[in-house]
């Protein structure tokens, strides 16, 4: 048992490390998380559905919550309080470029640069990517069963795995939504341009590709594809808003931990980046914002944005 | 505080050695890992191709709880390279010595906290006893690298923190 007075003081951090997971966008439901079973994970093993995003620099988090006096009588005189308006921010600047990060530091969709095939025709955010390989069974969420596909990609590459775009409209991505179409589109790779299914090749053989990582949306499904890709491109005025779970934790020196999780985070600015200099160069590191959107907690039906857990050592 | 600076030793020692086992030191007649307490040695006594600690700077913070110390630890450390190699090997073996406080310290070595030890009772017979409280360290700060009649000298800096507990000196 921690000295008492030692377990009342302040908890001294190192940084913070951002977890993220995807809201099923169709209903507006977040992932779950229950801070009592769950508060204690492993940093670098988060519970799923969470995405280990790495730490975070610069985290700041306020909120904009207005409390106003309500006063009768003459001369008025405060009698209760009552809260106005609920809103609560959260900035940002992530140690690392990976997919997720760029999409969120985004805003907007996030668009996979596909593969293109040879004498495409240049396109603003990417050509025509070259034919996708097709799945076949057996494949997992980290081992994908290409058979003589397996020539198209080599150790390192990045691919995007995706069902085929069918002029279908409204969310589209598997696992988490990529983006939203208000109309139909022609491309059918498109959805495969926006997924957030994507992950790096760690090995080739036997007629598969295993995955660095596993897919976002678990097992593939009949009918997906994989396509390369060689970088991601966001672009500042589209209409689609990334919207995630999120969840911070930052870890007392004396084992205790705090834990701050937003439910529902979606993007409140446009990509943007921020530069530490040191040496005569530019460290560039992604800067995102986000303002925390409200759900109902069934405990009491009360309406909250974020939630702030103190675990004890 | 004594047991704050007792337990980074300890853990410091127990760690290089796990780095790198192959590092030691003859110090007054014995092999031991190559960390050594400069307080705790005979004064004068030079020693190359180990981690000698010193205590520096202590802040006490009192806004707190509990009183809170900072104490700054320097550790400074010279090689002038293997008799086979006539020296010429000086700049190789400071930089392993670089990566092993690295590994032993640095970020990627973790965790980067240890349970406060008293080890008070050994002078009579007695135990090392477990405290309530961990000590927790910065990572280390790399000095610049110095060099005298041959030999390549540098000092690294942790700043290294505690609590103290109730009735602890």
């Amino acid at each position: 048992m921690i000295d008492s007075e030692v377990k009342a003081a302040s908890p001294v951090v190192r940084r913070v490390r951002a977890y993220f997971a995807p809201v099923t966008r169709s209903t507006g439901q977040p992932a779950v998380f229950d801070p009592a079973q769950g508060g204690a994970f492993a940093v670098n093993a988060p519970l799923a559905p969470w995405v280990d995003l790495g730490w975070v620099y610069e985290f700041a988090r306020s909120s904009g919550t207005k409390v106003e006096a309500v006063r009768t009588g003459v001369p008025a005189v405060v009698q209760m309080q009552v809260r106005t308006e609920i809103e609560a921010v959260v900035s940002m600047k992530f140690e690392s470029w990976g997919k997720l990060q760029l999409a969120l530091a985004a805003g907007t969709q996030q668009m996979n640069l596909l593969r293109t095939a040879a004498g495409a025709v240049p396109s603003i955010s990417g050509g025509l990517g070259v034919a996708t390989t097709r799945l076949l069974p057996g494949s997992t969420a980290s081992v994908l069963q290409v058979g003589t596909g397996l020539s198209g990609f080599s150790v390192g590459d990045t691919v995007a795995v995706d069902v085929d775009y069918t002029a279908q409209t409204g969310y589209v991505g598997s696992g988490v939504s990529g983006a939203y179409l208000r109309t139909a589109l022609t491309d059918v790779d498109y959805v495969r341009r926006v997924t957030l299914n994507v992950a790096r090749v760690a090995a080739i053989g036997g007629g598969a590709l295993t995955l660095e990582q596993p897919l976002m949306a678990g097992v593939p499904v009949a009918g997906m594809g994989v396509s390369g890709v060689v970088g991601f491109c966001d672009r500042e005025g589209s209409s689609f808003f990334q919207e995630w779970s999120g969840l911070f934790v930052m870890e007392g020196q004396q084992g205790e931990r705090v834990l701050l999780h937003y439910p529902r985070l979606q993007a409140m600015g446009g990509a943007a980046e921020a530069s530490v200099t040191a040496g005569g160069l530019e460290t560039v590191r992604l800067a995102a914002d986000f303002r925390a959107l409200p759900v109902k907690d069934a405990v009491d039906g009360e309406q909250v944005v974020c939630f702030r857990s103190y675990l004890l050592a | 505080m004594q047991n704050a600076k007792d337990t980074f030793y300890e853990v410091l020692r127990d760690r290089v050695t796990a780095v790198n086992a192959a590092l030691t030191v003859f110090v007054r007649g014995v092999v031991r890992p190559a960390v050594v307490v400069d307080e705790n040695e005979v004064v004068g006594t030079v020693l190359r191709d180990c981690f000698r600690l010193r205590w520096a700077a202590i802040r006490i913070d009192r806004s707190g709880s509990a009183a809170m110390y900072a104490m700054t630890c320097e550790l400074r450390y010279a090689t002038a390279g293997t008799e086979a190699a006539s020296g010429l090997d000086r700049g190789r073996a400071i930089a392993a010595m670089d990566a092993t406080l690295m590994a032993a310290l640095g970020p990627d070595a973790q965790p980067q906290w240890a349970l406060k030890k008293s080890f008070a009772g050994l002078a009579s017979g007695g135990a090392v006893v477990n405290l309530s409280s961990r000590i927790w360290w910065s990572d280390v700060v790399f000095g610049v690298l110095a060099e005298s009649a041959g030999e390549l000298q540098r000092m690294a800096t942790v700043d290294v923190w505690s609590y103290q507990e109730e009735g602890e000196a």
